[in-house]
Parts: C-alpha cells; structure tokens; sequence
C-alpha cells in the first residue's frame, strides 16, 4: 500500500476508487414490447437505422461495442481499419477497363501468390474482351465449362445485341445458370467470388454478373449425433447453410417463412441466416436479433458456437441462454411457436432465440410420443438434472453433517467400510468427480470405437480398484455414478455443462456449511437464474406473470389441449389451434361422410 | 429514481404471506403457546382480522393517493422534512427487522443444526445472498418468493402430514385456553404478527394499481393467517400447550420427531431448506425496502451504492443481543407484539391527518399544473 | 481491474474462511454412534449410565461376524465390554453429557448419541423418580425424542449386556423390530420418549413405558409332570416370568406405569393389552378364550378393534364419569372343541362371552389403575373438555381426582370371519 501511495499522487486515487462507487452508465435493456405497445417502439428504431447507412452502421455499432467493452484497440487493428477504408475509397465503383478489372481482382486475392483464384480471359462470342473468375474448389467447373463458357464462347451468342454493354444482354439471353445477378459494388465482387460463384465481366461495362456456380464437397444429411431420439424424425444439420435451410422449410411449408442472410466476421465473411416466419414471429424479436448480429465486428466467426456467444445476453451466466439444436424438426416447432432461429454457415447447429428454462429440458422426443409418455420421461429429466447437480452435494453434506439422517444399519456399514480409507470424504468425492470428468473426456477424444468402451470399463476398473485399494468407500462408487447417468440424461449438451460444474459448487458449500449451505448455494443460483433474460424474455418465465397458461412447459398436456403459442415470446397470433381442435369429437361419426365436403374449410 | 420492475398480484401475495409465515419456524409458536395455551391456534386468528382492519384503513389511504408509493404519501400529507423523517424512521425500523430476523434464524441454526460454527460465518454467508437479492432486484425477488412459498407450503404441508401419527385431537381441550378475554387482548396486541403487509405500500409503484394492492394485501393476510392457525393447531395436537411452550423452534420439533417407519426418520435435515427459503426471503425484502425508502426519502438515484454498507449494518444489528434469551424475550417481543404502534400507529395517524387537511392526490395534481 | 482486485480479495478471504470448513464437519468415521442408553441408581456420583454401541470390525453388510475377527479369547473380550460385535460402557458421572465426555478418555472416537434408539431405566431408578434424566434429554441435540423408552427389572447395565442380536447381524434393527412387535402382539406398549415427556407434563393422562426384564429360563417346567396344568386364562406375564427357553434372555412384558416422573406400579401383559385397546393402540393379538361348551377347551381369538374406541368424559353431581364403549372385532383362529360356533345360532353366544371376557379384562385393568391414582388411560382429555379454560382444568388437578371417577365400560364384540374354514365335523375314532 506505501508503494502505491509513493508511486504517484493517482495512487490515492486509485485507492479511494476501490472503496467509492462509481455509477455506470447502462444503456437500455432490451425487451419485448407487446403486440400492439411495439409499434411506436419499432418506428423509433427504424428511424436509427435510417439515419446510419449501411456503411455508416458498422462504424457506430464499433464505437457502441468500444464504449461498452472499454476494450483497447490494438495498433494492428487500427492499421486495418485504415487501410481497408483506403481501398474502400479508392473502389467503391467498378471500373470500365477490363486491365483495371482484373488488375483489381488479381490484387484483392494476392493473385500471383494465392494459387486458388482463376482469371479466364477470352472473346465473347470472338468479338468482345471479357474474362470470368472464381475460386477453384468452390465452384464447380462442369457448371462453369458448359453453361457459361461455352454459351459465351459459342460464334452467334452476342449478335443480335446492339447495346454498349453486352453484359445486360449476356444476362439475359447467354448465360444458363440458374441464378444470375448484376454487381455493382466491388466488395459484392469478390464476396460472390469467395462464395463460390462465378463473376463475369465484359470490357466496357461498369458491373459484373454473378452466375451460381457454388460447388464443394460437403457431408450429407446424417443422424444427429448429439440428440438422437427413438421415435421420430432421424434427420441432423450438415455444415451447408443451403441444405440445413432447406431441411427447415421442408417442415414449414409456408410462404411466411423468411430467410434473411447477414455476414458476420470481418476477414472470413461467415454467411448467417435468420429464420422466422413473418406474421408470427414478433417483429421486436427479429429487429433485435439483427441489430445484434450487425453489432458484432470480430475478425473471425467460425460457427453457430461463437455467434452464440457474442449475441447472448448474460456472458456469465452458468446455464445457456439461446438454445442450440441440430435437429430441423425441432428448430421447425421453434419457430412455429413464434421464436427466432439464427443458422450459420459451417456448423450443424440452430440457435434459436428468445427461449425460456424450460425449453432446455424437451426434446423432440416427447412431440412424438403420447402425452403421457412425454410427461413421464420430462420428469424423468428433471430427476435428472437434480441428481446430476446436487448428489454428491447431498451426500457430502449428509455425511459431514446430517449423519442422524442416515438409517442407522446403513451407517453403520458405511462406516466399516470407510474404516481404512484415510481420505475425508470430500476429498474422497472430488477425486471421483475428478477422475470420472477425466474418463467423460478421454471418451471422447479416443478415436472410433474404443472411445465407449474405454469410458465403460476405466470407470468400472478404476472403482474397483479404488475401493479394493481402500482410497474410496463403495458407496461414493454408487454416488458418483448416479450423478453420471444424471448428466447423461440432461437433454440439453450445454446446459449438462452447466450442471457439472454446478455440481462443484454444491459440492463445496456443502462441504463448508452442510445442508444451510447448499440451500444458500441454491437459492443464489436461483436468483440468478431468475435475473436472466434471454432476447428479452425473462429465462424462467413460468414462474413470472403470465396472461395465459401454458400447456407445454414442465408437465406435457395432451397435444389438443395447447391451444396457444408460449405466452413470454409475444407471437403475434397467440393461438395455435381452435378451443376444439378435434372438430370430429363434436360430431356424429354416423352421418361424419355426408358433412365432410362441408367442414372441409374449416378444419386445421 | 431507480428502475423497479412490475410484478403480478401473485408474487405480490407470496412475497408479503412469505415474510409473515416465516416466523411460524421460529420462536414465534412456544411464546404464542406459552401466552395462550390451547387458544393459540384461533389466538392468532384474532391478530389476523386486526391486521385485515388496519391494512383496510391502509387502502383508504392509499385510495387517496393513487399510484403513490407510502412513503410518497408521507411526505405529501407530512410534508417534506416530516415526511421524510418517517420514512427513515420505517427504513431503520426495517433495517431492525432485518436484522433480528436474521438473529432469530442464527439462533435457531446453531441450535438446532450447526452449533459450533462461528455465528459470523453463517451471517455472512446468508447476508451475502440477502444482498445478491438486493442488487438483483425487487422483481426477481417477487419471483423466487413465488417460487419460495410453493416450495415452502409444500414441504411444510408434508411435514405436518409425517407429523400426523403423533396428533391427538383431545389436546386443544380446553377451549377457551386462559380464558376468551386473554386470548382477545393478546390476539390483538400480537397483530404486529402480520406487520410485513405493510411492506407492499412500499412497493405501490411495482403493483400495477390500487386494484392489485388491495388483493395482495387480503390475500397475503388470510393466506398467510390459515398457515399459521393450521400449523399451530398441529403444534398443539401434537406437544400439548405444555410441552409445546417448551420447544425453542415449534415446527422443527415436528421435524426431528417425524418417525415413519425405520428409515424414514430423524430428517429434520431435508426440510431445512424452507427455514433458509423463508428466512432469506423475509430478511432480502425487508433489507430491499429499507434502502429503498431510505434512497427514496433522501433522492438517492440508484440503490445498489449502499447495499454493502447497509449488510454491514444488518450484521452490527443481529449482533446487539448478547444472548439467544435477550432476543426472544426483547427484541422479538418488541418487534412481533410492540411494534405494531409504531408500524400500524403511523400509517393510521397519517390517514386521519390526510382526513382533517383534506389532502388528495387530485389537489397535488391541480398544484402541478 | 479494480473488480477484479476486490474480487481476488474476497475470495482469498473466503478461502481463509473454508479453509477448515465449518468446525461442525465430522468425518462419519471420527465418531461412534450409542444406539442404547441406560440408566441406573449410581453409588458413587449422581448417575450412572450405560452406552452401547457397534464396533466397525468386519467388513459392512455381509460376511461372517466380527466375533471372529476380534482377536483375543471372548472371556477378557467380554470384560472390556465387547459382545458379538457390540461394546458396553459404563460410566458414573454426574451428568449423562459429562459421563459421556468422560467416557471418551478411553473410547477413542466421539460418542455421538444422535441414532440413540432406547433408553433404558432401571426399575429402582425409576421408583425414586427419573426427573434428573429427562432435562438433557430434552435439551441436547444430539438427543433423540423418538428413542423407545423402556423400565427393566434389575439393572440396566445388565439388561443391555443381554441385549444381543441372536437373529441378524444389526443391532439397531433388532431394537427397532423389537419395539415394533408391540404392534403384533400387544403385550407391551410402544412408549416413545416424546410421548413419555409428553405426559409426565401433561394434565391429561399419566405417562407408562414398556417393562422389560431378563429372564434366567427357570419358569420353563422341565417336561417331567405327569399330568397336563388346568387351563389358565388370561394370560398375563410380567417380564423375566414368560414360560420360554431360547433365544435372547432379555425380554419385554407388560407395562410400567408412573405417577409423574415416579414408577408406581406395573401392568402385566394382560392387563397392557387392555390398556391398549382403551387407548386405540391395540393394533392385532391372537387372545384364547375358554371354551363354554366344552370346557378345558380353548378358542384362539385373532382380536383387533373394530372401531376407535369411543370415550365420554362428564361430571354428575361433581363426579367424574367416564363412558367407554369399545368395540372388539375378532376372527377364529380355532375352534378345540368342533362345536360349531360358525352357525348363526351359536355365533351370538360366542360375541357373548368374548364381549364378558373383555368387560371383565377391561373393568380389572381400570380398577387396578384406579387403585393406583394412576390415569394411563388419557381419559383426562375427555374429562378437560368440560372446563372452558386452562386455570380451571389445572386448578381442579384431574391426576388427582381419577380414583374418584366412575367409569363405566361396555364392550362389543363380533366375530367377523372364521378363518378358513366354515363348520367343523367331529373327529371319528373307534370308541
């Protein structure tokens, strides 16, 4: 502390500021305005988008993001700036010279150096310069050679045209792709190029054409390997945005489902795609899941993993507050109930915003099955996550503390048993949670087949063992390995993260204060749990105000009985189905047929 | 001022029955019993209609003044330096509570469960959830004391079911206990039993209406006045007036005689955690509503500046009993029987000063404008 | 920063905090764990008391007997207090919770009293008056309310050295099952100490325990009489009296009756049987009644209450009266004589002298309580019903006045069942 104060006169400073209070500023929580409250709301932020053109947007947004992060700007990253604003100045329209053009190309992607860009020059038609670029391995040649070339090449292709351009007329009349478009900007350019398509351009026009050519390997549709369910549905993302958008709207056939793409990541351009079906999905939610993605400026964005952690709400938070999915059939229901689901490019996973609690616990599974069975096996799940974070918690407390608790016989075996373990108990449990951590992980990591039968039998061998070796009781054994199965049976793979290592805390504050502890310990991380909010929606909204009921939170109802969409994501149509859904049981099966042609518009 | 969030009548009716049956686990039974005999369970029945009384010439006052919050009222039928003065007078009162509150339920623990550990470390630790609370907020506050008394009337309606093999019916003969007028006199200066009512006044702004006050009020009051009648009469049927004025904690004697079957028993342990539940709910609210009238009275903007030192202000105040006998037989009787002139008396006088100046909301407004 | 350094200071401090955890963390293995206490008419000091508790040798669970892997020969075993895997001690202090300290300057883990489950008081101990042992009992924590409480004849020290396990290898499940058995046969009360306290305290009723004794097999006729005993009904024994031979010596019979905190006097088993069914604990009993037709002859009765008996407390010209009126239900168990009582005829004949048997069995049990001022009945909840409040039910003492009330007991008696069979023919021999 001398030192501190000898160092300068700010060190009182920086003294005194450790024990006052300094007030934050705090920029406005986001919330969802209900139906008819959001439109002034709406107005007023879409006046803020049109003040900040798009090439404005990003410059406010990083100042926004530097204000709140406090982070420093690294010089590298200043540098960048600088130099990328360079370019943007000097190319913000396309030249007219086709030298210039291919100048321009040649220099964006290092060309000489970078041997993935092709630049083809040739004569359309033998008459007018022209060349085509791409990425080779990102499209696909036969595409290029037999509807773009060859049209192009062939004699009487451009004729008839009488423009200055040939272009307008090549797109229209020549080229025999599927998709085509005219690009004005030289950033488009060499995005389509880095997509994969194909940019044509003809000396003396001032755009390019895109022809889609996108072509690379990639895996089919597979199982999904982290939420494999018995019945239903056995379809999984790939990394194709294309094809995991198309595996949703094979579900929802319907023209209100929107798709709209944003990039994300400054040098690798991560194409990301927002799902929601327009009409029902609250406007509020969409505008904000966007303004958020547009705010991120990082470098790099890999996947559906990093976009999570940049848009979610409490970065500390122990439990994940945007749910995660690789399952078209389940992010489809998401989005049916009126929620937001966010697809990026290159990781088999949906994120879907806003979610509560809840939603952590289902899986497709129980859609499938008959309420009662959903029901049951939700309970089971519940169960579940109990055990997996408070067991061990339990029984280090029960032993430690609450031993009158314990039936008399079993303590007393307890006790003979752990008669020649020298370990106190929470040593004994930390061990174990330790090592089954470690046998979880090696699992994993092992290659191909032997990854499971390892797990199996270094847990089986490594218990015996410790217990014939005297260094665990048996009854840890038994405990350890409940909580196991508990993890394993949490539906939701980061929300098992966050209850093993909840687990831990349970473990030491009841080690620290037996059962008062663990209360205490509890209650802390319900408070915070309740505190969150997820895009707006309050995480554990079942237990906060609620207009309506609903019928598919922690009990499952049968499936004509939820009638509304979940109440906290403000659909814009909250009902789901009529009253009566099953219009049948109203009627008489007798005289069903002749009436049939009659109900017809009616039914749902 | 500072941003509170709204919450429904539901958690309005939770957050205020929590506060008021936490005492039922506390020493509050055997200082009933011991005063009452068997009239106890009807005894506090009679505090109960009082408390409705007074919290109804509350909503006369509130009804004045709509949408205000009671210390707001304060200072417009007392003016500001009076006003004000009150309002710090409810927020050191509450800071009291807390702070004994937070006694009681230590000198219950180390009792019953944790007697060798030093008092400071269970008070710190529980004070630090009691202060999580307060800079999370008053709406997640009302929303964990929603999930709380589910948790809390459960486990306690089990815990008088396991209880149930020991009750005798024959035990709350005689019926009269001491005698109808006894019962009646202390039924009525016990009331301050069912105080914590008025604590939803000082959250008028997040209620959403006088509408929703005045249901969280009664709702609070009868609901919680049914568990305590309910888990005294089991008290009784189970110990007797005469054991139970015995017992230092009532219904956690229930809990360590609860004896089923030969392994279901002694599990006091597992229905520990309502004590901690209700215990830390009743001390965070009134800890909350303390700093808060306390920034309100004296325009402070943002509460969450004085949540530390206001803990450490709780912990000096569970600390001034010297001994467990000081805090029943003083404080706890000052705050569950005396207080009520205080925190009943003051409200009162201000709605019959509002009476004679004839001050309304509606003037307040017309000087406004 | 700033957070952060404030951060690593509280948690620097928090880990000071738990570094020793909370001196309230007992390792289960640091402590021992008494399952009997006993208590006896000290010489010496102001108590004298006797802990047992199991000895953690041998593996838990199964396997063989930690006899075996005791070591030493079982004569010096046995006088450092170890029998079949159990360890008796005895200590004179004055306190239970000193003798208990005391104790641990030779036993070398904690003796934790928290799974206590029967507390045993000598009979002499209990005739002086056993005030001085209830006050910890109530008071420590350890202390369990739920523990059986039982009266034994002679010692307690030596009552729980006979207090062996001779079926399984659990010893606190033999206590507990022991306990128990009162509700299948009725022939001793189920007395917890809560109830015991309970009604030391209370103005209603007079608190009892179980009365247990050991007994030394002599009252077994050695097979040498020539000619078979008349029949003797009802069957009443007191503890150490029960015409057996075999397993373990201790045993519980009938009922020990207190006047406050002082033992005055004794139910045998009979008797307690009734006294169970006038307090609605009777749960089932197999009860042998004399054959009327045939005398000699018996019929086993399996006896349970029809309904909660019914009790009316009330004053006639300052008279206590009480109203009893019980209704017994009992199935054949079996019928010596063959006479066909199944016949509708015959089967009210039958409810006749069951009901006279348990009138007379009742009438006797309450006039032996009577004769010792003693209402373990509880009719005093019924008597209180009368008073308005607590002064006047105190000031008029109903402990006192019970020898002057009248009661008046009616019993009713139906043979539901037969048993499995319905009539019975003669047995046909050559004479």
């Amino acid at each position: 502390m001398v030192m501190i104060l000898k160092k300068s006169k700010n060190g009182f400073w920086t003294l005194l500021s450790l024990i006052t209070y300094k007030k934050k500023d705090k920029p406005e929580e986001f919330y969802i305005p209900e139906v008819n409250e959001g439109e002034s709301r709406q107005v007023s932020q879409e006046k803020n988008n049109d003040k900040s053109t798009p090439s404005t947007n990003e410059k406010q947004n990083t100042q926004k993001d530097n204000k709140g992060l406090k982070k420093p700007i690294p010089v590298s990253e200043l540098k960048k700036e600088k130099t990328e604003s360079g370019v943007k100045k000097d190319e913000n329209c396309i030249s007219c010279s086709i030298d210039e053009n291919i100048d321009f190309i040649n220099r964006m992607f290092n060309a000489p150096v970078n041997k993935d860009i092709v630049v083809r020059e040739f004569n359309i038609a033998g008459h007018y310069k022209a060349f085509i670029t791409y990425l080779s391995g990102m499209a696909d040649k036969i595409t290029i050679s037999n509807f773009i070339l060859k049209p192009l090449l062939a004699k009487k292709s451009v004729e008839d045209a009488e423009e200055d351009c040939k272009l307008d007329y090549i797109l229209k009349n020549v080229i025999e792709t599927h998709q085509a478009k005219k690009i004005t900007s030289p950033n488009e350019v060499i995005y389509e190029i880095l997509n994969g398509n194909t940019c044509i351009y003809a000396d003396g026009c001032n755009f390019y054409i895109s022809a889609e050519t996108v072509g690379f390997d990639k895996r089919g549709v597979d199982k999904p390997q982290t939420e494999g369910i018995v019945s239903g549905s056995q379809e999984g993302f790939n990394e194709t945005l294309r094809t995991n958008i198309t595996l949703v709207r094979k579900i929802i056939r319907n023209n209100n489902l929107v798709t709209e793409f944003l990039t994300v990541g400054e040098r690798n351009k991560n194409l990301c795609s927002i799902l929601y079906i327009k009409g029902l999905a609250n406007p509020a939610v969409v505008q904000e899941v966007k303004r958020r993605i547009n705010g991120i400026k990082t470098d790099f964005m890999l996947g559906d993993g990093m976009m999570e952690q940049f848009i979610e709400d409490n970065t500390f938070s122990i439990v994940p507050t945007i749910l995660s999915t690789e399952r078209p059939d389940r992010t489809a229901s998401h989005i049916m109930e009126g929620r937001v689901a966010i697809l990026v490019d290159g990781a088999p996973f949906a994120k879907i915003v806003p979610v509560t609690s809840h939603s952590l616990f289902h899986t497709p599974e129980e859609t499938y099955l008959r309420w009662q069975y959903g029901t049951f096996i939700r309970l089971i799940r519940f169960l579940a996550v109990a055990l997996a974070a408070l067991l061990p918690g339990l029984y280090i407390g029960l032993v430690g503390y609450h031993r009158e608790m314990i039936p008399t016989d079993l303590m007393i075996a307890i006790v003979k048993a752990k008669e020649n373990v020298p370990f106190p108990t929470l040593l004994e449990i930390l061990l174990m949670e330790v090592s089954f951590e470690l046998i979880r992980e090696a699992g994993i990591r092992i290659p191909g087949i032997i990854g499971n039968t390892i797990g199996i039998i270094g847990a089986l061998i490594l218990g015996q063992a410790a217990v014939q070796a005297n260094i665990v009781s048996p009854v840890l054994i038994i405990i350890i390995a409940v909580t196991g199965l508990g993890s394993f049976a949490i539906p939701n793979y980061n929300l098992a993260f966050g209850v093993r290592i909840v687990r831990f805390l349970f473990i030491l504050a009841a080690a620290a204060l037996g059962y008062y502890g663990i209360t205490l310990a509890f209650i802390a991380i319900a408070a915070l749990i309740l505190s969150m909010k997820s895009f707006g929606v309050p995480f554990v909204s079942h237990l906060g105000p609620q207009v309506r009921q609903s019928h598919d939170a922690i009990l499952r109802w049968p499936v004509w009985k939820q009638e509304y969409r979940p109440d906290p994501v403000n659909p814009l149509d909250v009902r789901r189905q009529p009253k009566i859904s099953r219009k049948w049981t109203a009627k008489d099966p007798k005289t069903g047929i002749d009436r049939e042609r009659n109900n017809d518009d009616e039914g749902r | 001022m500072m941003k509170e969030d709204n919450f429904g009548t539901k958690e309005a009716v939770s957050l205020a029955t929590l506060a008021i049956i936490t005492k039922v686990f506390y020493t509050s039974p055997f200082v009933i019993v011991n005063s009452l005999g068997t009239a106890a369970w009807y005894g506090t029945l009679v505090s109960c209609i009082v408390s409705l009384l007074v919290f109804l010439l509350l909503y006369q006052l509130m009804k004045r003044f709509p949408g205000d919050d009671l210390q707001a009222v304060f200072m417009k039928v007392l003016g500001k330096v009076l006003g004000r003065i009150v309002t710090v007078l409810f927020s050191v009162y509450l800071l009291y509570y807390a702070g004994m509150n937070l006694r009681e339920f230590l000198e219950i623990i180390k009792a019953y469960i944790l007697p060798y550990t030093p008092p400071s470390y269970i008070m710190i630790t529980f004070l630090s959830v009691v202060a999580l609370f307060a800079f999370l907020g008053l709406e997640v506050l009302a929303r964990f004391s929603y999930l709380g008394l589910w948790i809390v009337l459960i486990t306690m309606g089990l815990l008088l079911t396991f209880g149930s093999t020991y009750y005798n019916a024959n035990y709350i003969k005689p019926y009269l206990g001491y005698g109808i007028d006894k019962t009646i006199i202390y039924g009525v200066l016990r009331s301050a039993a069912y105080q914590e009512f008025i604590l939803l006044a000082f959250i008028m702004g997040s209620l959403q209406g006088l509408k929703n006050f005045k249901r969280a009020g009664i709702g609070s009051i009868l609901l919680s006045g049914g568990v305590i009648s309910i888990s005294l009469l089991l008290y009784l049927m189970m110990f007797q007036y005469t054991v139970g004025s015995e017992n230092l904690s009532g219904l956690f004697q229930i809990s360590r005689s609860i004896y089923l079957s030969r392994f279901f028993q002694r599990v006091e342990a597992i229905f520990l955690f309502i004590w901690v539940i209700s215990s830390v709910v009743t001390v965070a609210i009134a800890f909350y509503i303390s700093i808060s009238i306390y920034c309100k009275a004296l325009n402070i903007g943002d509460h969450r500046p004085l949540i530390l030192p206001f803990s450490f202000l709780t912990f000096l105040v569970a600390f001034f009993p010297k001994n467990l006998t000081e805090t029943v037989e003083f404080h706890m009787l000052f705050i569950r029987q005396y207080s009520s002139f205080v925190v009943y008396g003051i409200p009162v006088l201000v709605l019959v000063l509002s009476l004679i100046l004839g001050r309304k909301r509606v003037e307040s407004r017309n000087e406004k404008v | 920063m700033k957070r952060y350094k404030v951060f690593c200071l509280l948690l620097i401090l928090l880990c000071w905090m738990l570094a020793g955890c909370s001196p309230d963390l007992v390792e289960i293995d640091e402590e021992v764990y008494a399952l009997v206490l006993g208590a006896d008419i000290s010489a010496n000091n102001k108590i004298k008391i006797t802990l047992q508790y199991p000895s953690y040798k041998g593996s838990g669970g199964g396997g063989s007997g930690s006899k075996s892997s005791g070591g030493g020969g079982g004569g010096s075993r046995e006088e450092i207090g170890v029998y079949e895997g159990n360890i008796i001690t005895t200590v004179e202090a004055s306190s239970i919770l000193e003798g208990i300290n005391l104790l641990n300057t030779a036993v070398s883990r904690q003796i934790s009293l928290t799974h206590c489950k029967l507390l045993v008081f000598s009979e002499e101990l209990a005739k002086q008056g056993v005030e001085d042992y209830l006050a910890p009992m109530m008071r420590y924590r350890d202390m369990r309310r739920i523990m059986h409480v039982i009266v034994c004849k002679g010692k307690a020290e030596s009552f729980i050295k006979e207090n062996i396990n001779t079926i399984g290898e659990s010893e606190s499940k033999a206590i507990e099952l022991m306990a128990t058995q009162s509700l299948n046969n009725g022939l001793f009360p189920r007395m917890t100490f809560i109830d015991f306290y309970r009604n030391m305290l209370s103005p209603y009723e007079q608190p009892l325990t179980a009365y247990a004794g050991i007994n030394d097999f002599s009252k077994l006729s050695s097979g040498d009489e020539e000619t078979a005993s008349p029949l003797k009904i009802p069957e009443g024994y007191l503890p150490s009296e029960v015409p057996r031979k075999g397993a373990a010596r201790r045993e519980l019979a009938g009922t020990a009756i207190f006047n406050g905190p002082k033992m005055i006097g004794v139910l045998d088993s009979f008797e307690t049987r009734c006294m169970l069914i006038i307090k609605n604990q009777f749960k089932r009993g197999i009860v042998t009644i004399e054959d009327r037709k045939a005398p000699g002859k018996v019929i086993p009765l399996d006896v349970r209450l029809g309904r909660k008996p019914v009790i009316k407390g009330y004053f006639e010209n300052g008279v206590p009266i009480i109203d009893v009126r019980v209704n017994i239900e009992a199935d054949l168990g079996a019928i010596q004589s063959r006479v066909n009582y199944e016949r509708l005829s015959l089967v009210e004949a039958l409810n006749g002298q069951i009901k006279e048997f348990f009138e007379a069995g009742l009438r006797q049990t309450i006039d032996k309580t009577q004769r010792l001022n003693c209402d373990v009945f509880g009719f005093g909840e019924y008597i209180a019903g009368n008073f308005s409040t607590i002064q006047e039910l105190e000031a008029y003492n109903w402990k006192k006045h019970y020898k002057d009330a009248k009661v008046n007991v009616t019993v009713e008696a139906n043979v539901r069942r037969t048993g499995l069979m319905f009539g019975s023919k003669p047995l046909k021999s050559s004479q």
